[in-house]
């Protein structure tokens, strides 16, 4: 990996011993230093990417021989398959509604970029479910929804919007939009303190200029603020699509995919697939398909963002 | 600012907050209460609020056994991710051959999210011998990305010449970083130890794959499988969301800034 201290020197100074001898430890601490670290990632990304393409064109169970498959799988799934693209639908929806969700998170992350009193606290509120174990806010949820004690069902029948409590998470038509409302509580703080980020990196002195040539506030936000948080709604979406295709606890507690398969994402089928029918090659076609989509969806949002608006580059 | 827009200001504001609580408020409530919680209307306020439930989840299920499991991986991880963080970090700060490309791979491994791996991730454990393993459980996370970055950068804030001062005392490289970088990143630090803690403390999918006995199950595995009991616990289920929840609440609220600034620091630089 790291090339022992033979060559010259790159200036022009003649080599010394010395020099070749520290040149040469540095590197061999640069190549310990980074191996732990590297193993992991080689056996748990590196390796898993490469072996999932290599097992979705095989016919592979635990206990028998490998057989080659071709594209079997991929031809089953995507010509045969309707829980695919019921699960690709779905997660496609998720996507689609994130936007909202960032649009909400920019109402509150304006709110509260000023030198309002308690903003740190509000801040803080908003931000809290976000590190939170994503599996007790499924049962929270879950228990929000209930036919019965949930108090989502009492404001709604107590106010009168609906007559006969509904089923939210039991519904074909409640059960998507319900588990969706619940993934945007948990993201909303993310989004809101990327975005604030964004926002404190702004200039003020920009606002400034803008108010002495007479910039209504609404004119200033669209030529000031919207611009320069581009990167900043950006990276929003790109961690709006990367969930979609990774919210697996919620899902799993919520509704496990169901009813039928309503809410079933790309995630839990690979999931049902590989360990609940241990169909390993079929999960590992899925898997390439989802890992695909996702690069090419962010690298739309990335052309949508104006060439490498993102942050996802290195420096 | 104008006073009625400050105002209007506070009161979206508080509506907001209030819709963000509720859940909580809803789950607390629900925890400490005696009643047939289905019964219809549900009360607003607990009635007699009373703790029963806490004790119950705590000698009907095996949640000591849950609550171990899960502080042995969180230590393993949050041990794992100071040292080869902290290495792998320092060893970025120095020059060396092809740097360029081993900062691509970091970059590009930071693409691939763990839930594209779990079928190949399995298989390897399983060759390793670790299913079932504490070991097992915290190897995925052991090593963050985006916690090597958070150390690189205050690694490098640190003045080269106090480096070059140490290493001529004659320190070695593994006490220059012990010694001198870590004392220096108490930030980058606390950034490290609070990620890697909430992460692992909130690991669903990977522990719900490689463990099989009960015995090695973490506590989202525990709350998972009391779930699947619903119709004989209510109440005690929301006390043990209550319970599992409270750690990773008085982590964050204890070292907000680090936390916010991992992730911040994670989403605009790499």
């Amino acid at each position: 990996m790291v090339a022992a201290g033979k060559e010259t020197d790159d200036g022009t100074v003649p080599v010394t011993g010395w020099w070749q001898r520290k040149r040469t430890r540095e590197r061999i601490v640069v190549a310990c230093f980074l191996l732990p670290s590297l193993t992991i990632f080689f056996l748990y990304r590196v390796l898993p990417l490469a072996w999932n393409v290599l097992l979705s064109l095989q016919h592979w169970s635990p206990l028998k021989p490998a057989r080659w498959a071709g594209l079997d799988h991929y031809e089953e799934m995507l010509l045969y398959d309707e829980v695919f693209w019921q699960a690709l639908k779905n997660t496609l929806i998720f996507i689609a509604v994130s936007p909202l969700a960032i649009a909400l998170a920019l109402g509150i992350a304006l709110l509260v970029n000023s030198n309002l009193k308690g903003a740190a606290i509000y801040r803080s509120i908003v931000f809290l479910s976000y590190p939170l174990m994503t599996v007790a806010v499924g049962i929270i949820w879950r228990w929000m929804y209930d036919e019965r004690g949930g108090i989502i069902n009492f404001a709604l029948r107590e106010s009168g919007l609906i007559a006969k409590p509904i089923p939210f998470l039991q519904s074909f038509d409640w059960a998507l939009p319900s588990v969706i409302v619940a993934e945007i509580w948990q993201v909303l703080g993310f989004y809101m303190i990327i975005i604030l980020t964004g926002l404190q990196s702004i200039p003020p002195h920009l606002y400034e200029a803008a108010s002495i040539d007479g910039a209504p506030r609404w004119a200033q936000f669209g030529r000031i603020t919207l611009p320069l948080l581009r990167p900043s709604l950006f990276l929003c979406a790109v961690i709006g699509i990367l969930n979609s295709f990774t919210s697996f606890d919620l899902i799993y507690i919520m509704t496990n995919g169901g009813p039928g398969h309503a809410t079933e994402l790309l995630i839990t089928y690979i999931y049902k697939s590989g360990f609940g029918q241990t169909k390993f090659d079929y999960a590992a076609a899925l898997t390439v398909v989802q890992f695909v989509l996702l690069l090419a969806l962010t690298y739309l949002a990335n052309l949508v963002a104006g060439g490498n608006a993102g942050s996802l580059e290195p420096r | 600012m104008p006073r009625r827009r400050t105002f209007l200001r506070h009161a979206n504001l508080i509506g907001i907050c209030a819709v963000m609580l509720l859940p909580f408020y809803w789950v607390l409530k629900t925890a400490v209460t005696n009643e047939n919680i289905y019964a219809y209307p549900p009360r607003l306020l607990p009635e007699a609020p009373h703790l029963f439930n806490f004790v119950d989840v705590w000698y009907f299920i095996p949640f000591p056994r849950y609550l171990l499991n899960s502080f042995i991986v969180s230590a393993l991880v949050v041990a794992g991710n100071i040292a080869f963080n902290a290495m792998a970090g320092y060893a970025l700060t120095k020059n060396f051959p092809a740097k360029r490309a081993f900062l691509l791979l970091f970059f590009s491994c930071m693409l691939i999210p763990f839930q594209a791996t779990i079928i190949p991730a399995y298989l390897i454990t399983s060759q390793l011998g670790l299913l079932n393993s504490y070991l097992g459980l915290a190897f995925p996370l052991l090593s963050t990305i985006v916690c090597i970055f958070v150390f690189k950068a205050a690694f490098e804030a640190v003045p080269q010449s106090l480096i070059d001062a140490a290493r001529i005392d004659g320190l070695t490289e593994w006490h220059i970083i012990l010694r001198v970088l870590l004392p220096l990143s108490k930030a980058a630090l606390a950034t490290n130890v609070v990620l890697a803690f909430i992460w692992s403390w909130n690991a669903f999918l990977w522990p719900l794959i490689i463990t099989r006995e009960p015995t090695m199950q973490t506590l989202p595995l525990g709350l998972a499988r009391f779930l699947s009991y619903l119709e004989d616990t209510t109440g005690a289920l929301y006390a043990f969301a209550v319970m599992v929840l409270a750690p990773s609440i008085f982590v964050f609220l204890m070292a907000q800034r680090e936390f916010i600034r991992g992730l911040t620091s994670g989403a605009t630089k790499g």
